[in-house]
């Protein structure tokens, strides 16, 4: 080129080309070289994040039957940008996902453009979810997960429920996410973190071929399964035999600590709260249903322990040397003293340790409880000697929680010094509180404390903390508090006397003749507690055999009458179908289904105190 | 001043062997790339005329045999026939405007069978010629303002035949003639305002009307005192402008009940200025001065109105040039410039690999073929690649510069920059529009982008150059008018 011989004209329009592709170049250079959030986005373009939800530990009962296990479902998740643009037929689809066409087109528009979001917030069944891939609509993916099902549609406040976990959760603990789902009560809460598992992680290239699509960044893991200390069988007859009463049954294994049963009447299918479209309906039926069915008594309730708080006193009055089984006192219909009064049932008096057991005598245990509490021997003031008490109390388990591994316990309630001083303006003596000594007053306590009562005496003075799980996959033991015995303060010999009430009291001339088992050596005490809202609560607690115990057991109906009319029929029916897997009076299970007790009831009933 | 060697007296004998080699190496990368956003890899039929990519290579062949015949023809054929080229031209716009077919929403395009051809894209050879004839006309002088209207009417006729053809973007490549103009002695003070003006249509949005007015009257007089040299009038006009306006102002508001906008004293006082600066040019016999007066009316008709002459434009016009200045974010409009830039960002310095190029692949980039060919090159090629096209396609334009310089005559000289003019506005349009540097306009890649009668029409306009510069060495050894 002859560059002398260009005019100025030219030689600018040459710079002005060069300078264009300047422009041009450097911009290139910028988007390529230098920024690289291009190449992040490019990824995230084609590459979909696909969480692979393990399957969640399922949970077996003490012999191996499946008590909850996993039902295949699919997440259903749109696509707005890769729905097909004439449309599709939204009748079709909103019917196979089980929403209303108006709310599927409203949730479609609002749905982000080019982000995956959840059409529902329940899974789609297998069923659903091939039909709907047979519609080939492009935009629509599912993601497989489980939910729950239950096989024997027992124990739903045992169990619980699984629920898609909250925002609040999700800000606490990290490692869950949107759409997870948790255990929201009773096992499957307690032992979240074994049966969740760990979630998975797949890069999908959503374009590559078949073969090629995946990259599985992280291989799930499956939830470990657990089998827990329930017997199926005898927790569905427990439940049978709870049917329209409110109450709660609790069994434990005096040898291991290990829950046998635990049902809270009334229950719950909790097939109804597995996670679905019907959720959100049946959990409203059941939070307002007047017997609240999620409450599970059997942790949670203050009941008043009624009679079979009598071994209790009798136990403390042997250990403080006030009572010898051979002390007898007199009972004309009750205790009375002063204005004081409280009734008894007619019973031969005067009547010792056994008899006043096995028959359930009011007065004898009125003046036990003076007695360890007036003893001026070791305390100065009765108040002193209710400490003393309490501690006996708190160490059978009353009052606190029993740190079992299901969570939710409650801790019942045994009064304290400072809430009777403040009761009674500080000036109270034994007399005050004498209803304490029959498992009256201000005592609460749950049915699970009254079966380790049970337990307690089963074992002559020690309990094993009861838990629910007996082994969880992969691990070789539970925790080491459930082998450790937890003793009372009672020693064990003053156990054989009181365990010969309750002896008596099934086998021989006492209170629940009705529970008796030929050669099983039953041993029992009922009790009858008093409450002002009704008629009485019938309870019962019971273990046998008489030596070596295999069962321990408390029943608790509310407003169900004596301890023999209600408890005991159901105690000794469980007791019999655990311990001979039998049932040889079908007549009884039939007394007991038909007994219906309404409830509320708010029949009016003279206090008895 | 040298001779130039006359080259041999074959055919392609004396062509200038560089800017073919430029134009070959530039088709090659179109096919190469029209391959690669086009191939489907589990295609069974590697041959069927149903592919883009044989499409491309057929159109390519007819390419390469009309170019031939033009370097046989006579270049005087193009001189006298430019102007019956011309009419055909307009006549065959409007035909389209009322017979075309539609396409991308804009009524554009011809069909015979199954080829389909652009209108625009042969009626700008025409259009190419024709100004170049009238540029090399005896009487034409371009200091001389009836010189310049005339060229005007010439563009103007097609540009609107365009706009209501509702393809506004091939159109504009006629402001495009702009470089050749200044190339060719303009008044550079003119150029200033007219690139003004331009961005005038993007910028009213950005700035209020009263900024707006100033930076235009600011623009206007400094241009018109540099170009005529009386700086001195020119900082007394402003002054007096803007000393009369802010007076008027003050003066005006002062009176109770009247309020009174500044911007209205302003353009008031402007417009009312502008039979003083006609009078001052007729004096001072300073004729370019009423061109600068029209155009500053024009814009000032222009500014207050910016709502008004935006909505003139097609609303997916207005869309793209909101999106490009970012008035509007919906993700849908930003969507092509989006993915676009996407595809050419993650290509980084060596790129993904031929046929590698994940966005391209998966179809995310809108008309990956035609328009946004250079997604597929900054994808798959890298800068590298990119870098080399851009190299190529600029080297191209300075040769076509370069072949116009050594012509002997205004006409070939004229027609030769306005070619270079039209591929230097296509690829900073196209190129500048994938990586986001320019608002969107359908306008393809010249000799890359897929489309038979783009590719056919540049050629052919590349090929008349081509002969043009052939046959000037070939005729006798010339001085080379550089």
């Amino acid at each position: 080129m002859k560059e002398e011989g260009l005019s100025s004209r030219a030689w600018i329009s040459r710079i002005i080309v060069i300078l264009i592709f300047a422009v041009l170049a450097l911009r290139l250079g910028y988007i390529q070289l230098v920024d690289n959030r291009y190449d992040e986005l490019s990824r995230g373009n084609y590459l979909r994040n696909v969480i692979l939800y393990p399957p969640r530990g399922e949970i077996y009962d003490r012999n191996g039957e499946l008590l909850a296990q996993n039902r295949l479902c699919y997440d259903v998740t749109i696509v707005r940008k890769d729905m097909p643009k004439h449309g599709f037929d939204t009748t079709r689809v909103s019917e196979l996902v089980g929403m209303s066409r108006e709310a599927l087109v409203k949730k479609i528009k609002q749905s982000p453009y080019r982000r995956e979001s959840r059409l529902t917030r329940y899974p789609i069944t297998v069923e659903q979810k091939l039909l709907l891939d047979e519609m080939n609509i492009g935009g629509f993916y599912t993601s497989q997960r489980t939910v729950r099902q239950y096989p024997r549609k027992i124990g739903g406040n045992l169990l619980g429920s699984i629920n898609e976990v909250t925002k609040a959760k999700i800000e606490k603990d990290d490692s869950y996410s949107v759409g997870d789902y948790i255990g929201m009560e009773g096992l499957e809460l307690a032992y979240e973190n074994v049966l969740r598992g760990e979630k998975g992680l797949v890069l999908q290239d959503i374009y590559a071929s078949q073969a090629e699509r995946n990259t599985i960044l992280k291989e799930p893991v499956a939830g470990k399964s657990i089998v827990c200390t329930i017997d199926a069988e005898l927790q569905q007859l427990a439940e049978e035999l709870m049917q329209d009463k409110v109450g709660a049954v609790v069994a434990i294994e005096p040898s291991t600590g290990e829950i046998l049963t635990m049902v809270s009447s009334p229950t719950f299918n909790p097939d109804e709260l597995v996670i679905g479209r019907e959720r959100g309906n049946n959990y409203a039926k059941e939070i307002n249903n007047p017997r609240m069915p999620l409450w599970n008594r059997a942790v949670k309730s203050r009941y008043p322990p009624g009679s079979t708080f009598k071994l209790v006193t009798g136990l403390i009055g042997l250990q403080e040397g006030v009572l010898r089984p051979h002390y007898t006192y007199s009972c004309h219909k009750g205790y009375h003293i002063g204005g004081e009064h409280i009734g008894c049932h007619e019973h031969s008096s005067p009547l010792a340790l056994h008899y006043a057991i096995a028959t359930s005598c009011n007065a004898y245990f009125c003046y036990v409880f003076r007695n360890i509490l007036e003893n001026k021997r070791e305390y100065e003031i009765a108040k002193d000697g209710f400490e003393a008490w309490r501690d006996y109390v708190l160490s059978f388990g009353f009052g606190r929680k029993l740190e079992s591994d299901f969570l939710g316990e409650g801790s019942g309630y045994v009064p304290t010094r400072e809430f009777y001083d403040k009761l009674f303006r500080k000036s109270w003596n034994a007399l005050s509180i004498l209803s304490l000594s029959i498992g009256q007053g201000e005592l609460g306590c749950t049915p699970l404390q009254m079966a380790n009562l049970a337990a307690i005496v089963a074992n002559r003075g020690y309990y094993y903390i009861p838990h629910i799980v007996r082994e969880v996959e992969g691990q070789d033991s539970l925790d080491t508090r459930f082998y450790q015995k937890q003793y009372t303060k009672v020693d064990s010999k003053y156990f054989d006397p009181i365990v010969e009430g309750m002896w008596r009291g099934v086998n021989r001339d006492g209170t629940c003749q009705g529970a008796h088992l030929k050669g099983l050596d039953v041993c029992g005490k009922t009790g009858t507690a008093q409450n002002s809202k009704g008629e009485d609560h019938s309870t019962f607690i019971s273990f046998a055999p008489r030596n070596n115990p295999k069962i321990a057991i408390a029943v608790y109906v509310e407003h169900g009458g004596f301890g023999a009319e209600m408890a005991v029929p159901i105690a000794s029916l469980i007791e019999e179908k655990y311990l001979t897997d039998t049932i040889t009076r079908p007549y009884l299970v039939e007394y007991v289904k038909s007994r219906k007790i309404a409830y509320p009831m708010y029949k009016p009933k003279q206090k008895k105190r | 001043m040298e001779y130039r060697q006359a080259r041999k007296e074959s055919l392609f004998g004396s062509v200038d062997r560089v800017a073919l080699l430029l134009y070959l190496l530039l088709v090659a990368v179109g096919v190469v790339a029209v391959f690669s956003a086009s191939w489907v890899e589990d295609s069974e039929d590697f041959f069927s005329f149903s592919h883009n990519y044989i499409k491309q290579f057929v159109w390519l062949g007819i390419s390469f045999v009309v170019g031939v015949v033009i370097m046989l023809l006579d270049r005087s054929l193009w001189h006298k026939i430019a102007y019956f080229l011309y009419a055909a031209a307009i006549l065959a716009l409007l035909a389209t405007l009322l017979f075309g077919r539609t396409v991308n929403g804009a009524k554009a395009w011809f069909e015979f069978g199954p080829i389909r051809l652009q209108t625009m894209e042969f009626a700008k050879i025409a259009i190419a010629l024709a100004t170049a004839r009238l540029m090399s006309e005896f009487s034409f002088s371009i200091s001389s303002f009836r010189s310049l209207v005339k060229v005007a009417l010439l563009l103007l006729v097609p540009l609107v035949i365009t706009y209501l053809q509702n393809d506004t973007g091939s159109g504009l490549v006629l402001c495009s003639f702009i470089f050749m103009l200044y190339r060719e002695g303009l008044n550079r003070w003119l150029c200033v305002p007219l690139i003004f003006i331009a961005a005038l249509f993007l910028l009213s949005f950005l700035f209020s009307p009263t900024v707006l007015l100033i930076a235009l009257i600011l623009v206007f007089t400094i241009s018109a005192s540099v170009a005529n040299r009386v700086w001195r009038h020119g900082v007394i006009y402003l002054a007096s402008l803007f000393g009369a306006s802010t007076l008027l102002f003050l003066i005006l508001n002062a009176i109770p009940m009247v309020s009174i906008d500044f911007y209205v004293v302003l353009i008031s006082t402007a417009l009312l200025s502008m039979i003083g600066v006609c009078i001052y040019a007729y004096r001072a016999r300073l004729r370019n001065l009423y061109i600068m007066v029209l155009l500053f009316v024009v814009s000032v008709m222009i500014t207050p109105t910016s709502n008004a002459v935006f909505n003139v434009l097609k609303p997916h016009q207005q869309n793209r040039i909101k999106t490009f200045l970012g008035i509007t974010d919906d993700a849908s409009l930003n969507y092509n410039v989006r993915q676009s830039k996407i595809a050419i960002g993650s290509g980084g310095f060596f790129g993904k690999g031929y046929l590698q190029g994940s966005h391209i692949r998966y179809g995310l980039v809108p008309e990956k073929h035609t328009d946004f060919i250079f997604c597929t090159i900054g994808e798959e090629f890298g800068f590298v690649g990119a870098f080399v096209v851009l190299a190529l396609m600029m080297a191209f334009i300075m040769r076509l510069m370069r072949m116009g310089d050594n012509q002997r005559e205004t006409f070939g000289r004229v027609y030769c920059y306005i070619v270079a003019s039209i591929l230097l506005f296509h690829t900073l349009i196209n190129v500048g529009m994938t990586i986001g540097v320019v608002p969107v306009m359908g306008i393809p890649l010249p000799l890359i982008s897929y489309g038979g009668s783009s590719l056919l029409a540049f050629s052919i306009m590349i090929f008349i150059a081509f002969a043009f510069d052939a046959q000037t060495t070939r005729e006798l050894p010339t001085y080379s008018r550089l």
